[in-house]
This record gives structure tokens, sequence and C-alpha cells, in this order.
């Protein structure tokens, strides 16, 4: 019998003369127990033959059925999944089934944990296993399932850190040769998805920055062009600024640097260009100015300047407050004091 | 420019997010399966929520709050591990010889969260923790600690990030006995997961998120003073000043909330994760409580308790930390005139440290630590 089949029309554990050997556990829940649940008599039948099964210790295939059936209705059951799991490695299961049957569930309960922990032992059980020829295979076919799960949801956390154990654990360069084109192409469908420039960071400036790309002030150059480019379309873009910031920093390369490009976006009016500066791409026509985030990183850089450009500095944080950025009024009256107080 | 007078606030649901709470406590329905595994936090916020309305003693009666505690008291487990408290008994099962064989203390064992909330849950229930096994509890903290600084939710296996840190900080520090944490390196792991925009990931190398950031900097300020380290130091000024810039741009323009990650929708949890976060940085008179207070309120759902955001339906979950949020940053005098301001106004402070109401954690301080400690303190302050 397939194990995926459908859950709906089967008959309760009890009922079926293939389980009749094994004894249900019934629940202890307690006389007055706290926050006690209604339970359907699917789960609760099923629940009871799972500590049957756990009290004689089987592990046979159809516990690898029983637990599915547990997880389908409660995914977050970390017990099933970690019985489950046991279960699999007992059985030598082969685990490149066991990953194409959870691909569906994974889909389907995105936003639990458990889902992703069972890759991930998956993965590193793939990993481990000498008599498995290579496990790059197995890492590249679970980079493209990521791949399709983050078109359903681009921004879910777990598949985001999914996808980043998966890279650091088998750290391939093969694996990691794709990630900026992967990256690109989420941000060319959504400029603001703050996890895709995280990932970004973490590939170009994280784990990924042993692998072929030795040469760092080409690789800074890239990425400031590549975020400027990407801020000259869309100039109210925290994530982008964000990473803008992450790259200076994390490089010690001063804020000054990027003067140039940062005084394009901080009058109301688009800048009139006479020549196309590559380097320094403006704003849009249709750009909302001025760009909060620019006046910030201008006023950061008369302070880091020191002396008289702090009272600059304090003119545009006066105006965010003022006018730009009222919400934030109190943060800007805060960036004052502490510069006053330092100077 | 004068400023535009705020929105008038709505009725402040007290009473019905109490009801919200009593009737979760009393049973979920079967939609809520999912919550199986994890009782012991679901009554955490509902328990929670009636403490932080000073509701407990007069919504439900004593003969409950001594059944509620009993049945906390049935999910402590001992093992090899140490002693702990697992997250209710779905698991359990009915024959207690049966749940006391190697089986079941291998597949129904103690949850370092569910630890975390047990304790917090009895003390607002007023508990004397007479049953408390102390070096228990301190030998599972410690038998979930691993090798790269970091501690899983299970003995030797399950989730382990930046939330069951926090858990295992938060219990050191309720026992005051941080013999089950090698802190040094549960700092070093914590200093992995911040991130290039200010917060912390939910692991090494994970995005900036808000809850997690207040699971890091509520562990690095509880953490014990040492010789070489004082709280709150493991974060640089340069890397304060990031984080405080960080967590005031999660506010957001569209809903006034706080989102939990740069770009995202404002969501009544993030309101507690990131203002607490500001707070615990003495920041939080950075915060927009006029746009707070907006949003939050938005959220209130009319008959009883708060949804994640407006016109959602309503969890106890979203219900405790929102409360909690009003309880640090309560609606602004430019509200004062509002007739429904009191009522707003009338939610129990809390420490943002431990998330519990300064009565229960003073109540903690005092019943969780083994007896002599208190001595020792008491005998001091004479």
């Amino acid at each position: 019998m397939p194990r995926n089949s459908d859950d709906e029309d089967r008959k309760l554990y009890s009922e079926r003369p293939e389980w009749a050997d094994v004894t249900p556990v019934p629940q202890y829940q307690g006389l007055n127990p706290i926050a006690p649940i209604f339970y359907t008599p699917q789960y609760k039948d099923a629940t009871e033959y799972f500590r049957g099964v756990i009290s004689t210790g089987e592990k046979s295939e159809r516990v690898l059925e029983l637990t599915e059936a547990i997880i389908r209705m409660n995914p977050a059951h970390y017990t099933a999944w970690q019985y489950r799991y046991q279960t699999l490695i007992a059985l030598k299961s082969p685990l490149d089934l066991e990953l194409k049957l959870m691909d569906g569930i994974a889909i389907q309960f995105l936003k639990t944990y458990q889902v992703w922990h069972h890759r991930r032992l998956l993965l590193t059980a793939l990993h481990d296993t000498p008599s498995s020829s290579s496990s790059q295979p197995a890492a590249l076919a679970e980079l493209a399932f990521i791949s399709r799960v983050l078109m359903v949801d681009s921004k879910n956390y777990h598949t985001w850190s999914y996808r980043q154990w998966l890279l650091s654990y088998f750290d391939d360069v093969h694996l990691w040769t794709g990630e900026i084109s992967f990256v690109e192409r989420l941000l060319e469908e959504d400029v603001r998805n703050n996890s895709a420039w995280h990932h970004r960071f973490f590939v170009v400036f994280g784990r990924g920055q042993q692998q072929g790309e030795e040469d760092r002030p080409e690789v800074l150059k890239r990425e400031l062009g590549y975020t400027k480019d990407q801020i000259s379309l869309a100039p109210n873009n925290p994530s982008a600024w964000n990473y803008l910031r992450g790259i200076l920093e994390q490089t010690k390369t001063p804020f000054s640097n990027l003067e140039s490009f940062v005084q394009l976006y901080v009058s109301s009016e688009p800048p009139k260009q006479d020549i196309l500066d590559l380097e320094n791409p403006a704003p849009g026509e249709s750009a909302e100015l001025p760009c909060v985030a620019a006046l910030e990183f201008l006023a950061d850089i008369h302070e880091q300047a020191g002396a008289d450009r702090v009272q600059k500095a304090i003119e545009i944080w006066k105006s965010l407050g003022d006018k730009y950025d009222t919400m934030r009024k109190k943060y800007w009256e805060y960036r004052i004091r502490e510069a006053l107080a330092s100077s | 420019m004068p400023s535009q007078p705020p929105p008038p606030l709505p009725h402040f649901a007290r009473t019905g997010h109490a009801a919200h709470c009593n009737r979760c406590l009393t049973g979920l329905p079967s939609s809520q399966i999912d919550v199986d595994a994890q009782t012991l936090a679901v009554g955490f916020y509902c328990l929670g929520t009636l403490d932080i309305l000073g509701l407990l003693e007069s919504k439900t009666n004593e003969v409950e709050r001594k059944d509620w505690k009993e049945w906390i008291w049935e999910q402590v487990r001992t093992g090899s591990y140490g002693t702990g408290f697992k997250p209710g008994s779905y698991m359990t099962p009915e024959s207690k010889s049966l749940s006391e064989t190697d089986q079941f203390r291998e597949f129904d064992p103690p949850h370092l969260i569910m630890t975390y909330v047990a304790l917090l849950s009895l003390a607002i229930l007023r508990d004397d923790f007479s049953k408390l096994d102390r070096q228990g509890i301190t030998k599972f903290v410690r038998s979930c600690q691993r090798e790269d600084g970091s501690f899983s939710s299970l003995p030797n296996s399950g989730d382990s990030d930046l939330r069951e840190v926090y858990c295992a900080f938060a219990i050191s520090s309720m026992l005051d006995d941080w013999s089950g944490v090698d802190v040094d390196r549960a700092i070093q792991y914590i200093r992995r997961c911040m991130s290039y925009e200010g917060g912390y990931g939910q692991e090494p190398s994970g995005e900036a998120l808000g809850g997690t950031t207040y699971c890091a900097l509520a562990s690095l300020y509880l953490a014990p003073s040492s010789k070489h380290r004082d709280p709150g130091t493991s974060i640089t000024p340069t890397e304060r000043s990031r984080m405080i810039r960080w967590l005031v741009q999660n506010q957001t323009l569209e809903h006034g909330g706080f989102s939990g990650r740069t770009n995202k929708l404002a969501d009544a949890c993030y309101c507690f994760w990131c203002g607490a976060s500001l707070h615990i940085l003495g920041a939080s008179p950075l915060v927009n409580s006029t746009t707070l207070t907006t949003f939050l309120s938005s959220c209130q759902f009319k008959f009883g308790g708060f949804a994640k955001a407006p016109n959602e339906r309503p969890d106890p979950y979203h219900t405790y930390l929102s409360l909690a949020a009003i309880s640090l940053f309560p609606p602004p005098s430019e509200n004062k005139d509002d007739p429904n301001y009191e009522e707003w106004k009338n939610v129990s402070r809390i420490d943002p440290l431990l998330n519990a109401t300064l009565e229960t954690e003073k109540w903690i301080r005092r019943h969780v630590p083994a007896p002599s400690h208190y001595q020792t303190f008491e005998s001091h302050e004479h």
C-alpha cells in the first residue's frame, strides 16, 4: 500500500486487522488539565496506537505509515517526527524516497519547525552514510527544492535558515556558485525582500566568501555597484540601505566614499545629470524624494567627519524629525543629543 | 506644524480578554491540534494575561488554580538527563508504570522551553515551589547545552537556537544557580547570531529577527556578572547603536506597530519583542507610543483577545504579548482626555527580562532559588 494514500477515508487503526496485534495505549490527561484539546476520533486513535508502538519499541514499515498519518494531522508533533526518523534509520529506508515524500508535507506545513528539522537530519544522514557515493547530488537537488518552496513563500524564515544551513554544512563550491544569481532573481521580483538581501550578505561576506572570490576589492566594487543600482530603482527601500551599510562596515570602508551617490537622493527634486554617471546612478523620475535613508546616511557622514560638520548632521536630523520622518522624531532627537554629548 | 490628535481609543475589552483566556484554559477546539505538543505554553499565555490584567483572583477560583498547579507538577519528568517539565500530557500513557519505562522516558522527556514557562506559570499561581527539584533542573539545563554553546530543547535532540539559550538563562536566573550553564560559551554563540542589520538572527548567519533579538538581549542582561563580564557588556557601543537603529526602524510607517524584520508588516507580538528589546537597551523613550497604541488597539478583537494584525483572529499568544507591550509602553499623555485612556493604562507593570509582572517576578526571586540562598539574602538585608 502506498504510504501517502489519502487519510480522510481511512479506517481507524482500531478497526484495521493488520494492527490488531498492537495494544493501543490511551492518554493520561489528568483530572483538570490546562487547555485540553478536543481531539478528533482519528487523532485520538492514531496517537493511542503510536503510544502502543512506543511501548514495545516497534520500528517497522507500518510505523512509518502511522507517524506520517499523525504528522499530517499535527505537523508540530515532534515526537512522531523523532520516532519516524529513528525508524527510518533502523529500517535502513531509502532516505531519498523519504525526502520526496516530505516535499509535499513541507510545502503544506511551511511554517512548522519540525518539517525543516527533519530534512536537516535526513541530509545529515545522507552526508554521513559511507555507502552513498556522493551526497552532493542530494544537496543540489535540495537547493532546487528550496528554490521551489521560496517561490511559494519568498520570505519564509525556516526555509531560508535551512538553505543557509545546507550551504554551510556541505560547503561545496558547486553549491555556492549559483547563489548570487538566485538572489538576484528573487530581488528582481521583489527588491524589498529582506531575506534575499540577507542571503546575499551571507553568501558574499559570510560562509561563502572563501569560495573563489579572493579578490575582495573587486567583490566590494561589484556589491556597491549592484546595491546602488537597486537603490536607484527603488530609493525608499530600507533593505537595500541596510545592506549598503552592512557591506561598508564589514569591509571597513568609510561611509564618506559614497557621499556623491547619496547627495543625489537628498533634495526634493531629482538631480539634473548632464552626463550619465554609471558609478552613481540617480533616482528615477517618479522617485519619492528626499529619501529618508539617504538623509540619514548623509548625516552619518557629517557626524563621522566631526568638527563643524556635526552641525550639518544636526540640521538633517532636525529635518527628519520635523518633516520627513516625524514618526521617529524621538529617535532623531536622541541622535542630536548623542552627537552633542560626544562632540 | 501642529501635531494631529491621536485617534480615539476603543473600549478596552478587559473582561473579554480574561474570558478569551479562561475559555482556552478550559479547552481548545480540534482545529488547535497543532498546539498539542505545547500545551504548557498556551497555559502560560493565558495565565500571564490574567496576571497582567490583575484578574487572576477574581476571574478564576481557588479550586481551578489548585488543579492547574497540580497538573503542571504532573508534567515533571526525571531521568538520567535531570529534571524538567514536559509540554503536557500529549504522549503520557494512562498507566503510571508504563510511563516510568525507559521507552517513555526517552519519548516523553522534559523540554527546555516548557520548563521555563512552567516555572513562570507556577509563580503566577503563587506556588510555594516546595516540590521543585532544583538540582535536577540545573542538571537538565546542563544536559541540553551543546558543544557550540547553544542549547537543544530536548536532551540530545530538538531545535537549538536563541530561544533555547534564553530559556536556559532565564531558568538559571530564576534558580539563582548558573552551574548548569557554560555562560561564556553560550555568549559566544549569541554573538555569532548577530546580523549586519543590527539585530540577532535565530541562529548563526540568520536574518535579524525581533523575537530572537529579544532572546539574545534578555540573555545577555540576565547573565551573571563575573570578573571579566558585567551585564550587557558583551555588546559594544557601535553594536548597541546599530541595534537601536534597526529596532526603531522596525516600527512601521504604514500601521505604527513593529514588524519582526525589515520590510515586513507590523505584528502585535513584535510590539513586545522589539519594544522590550529597546526597553532592555534603555532606549524605550525612542518608541513612538502614540502609533504603537493605535496599532495595538486596532488588533484588539472587540469581544476579547488580541490578534497579530487588525481583522485577524485573536489567540492567547498575541493577547499576552500585546498586553505585555502595553505594559511597557502605555498610551502617552496625549491620549489623556480620551474616555478610555485610564482603562488602557490600567495594566500591571512587567519585568522585561523574565517577561512576568513585577509581583510575579518578586515571587520568583523569593521562592524559586534554593532556600539557603534566600536566607543568606535576607540576613544581608537585616
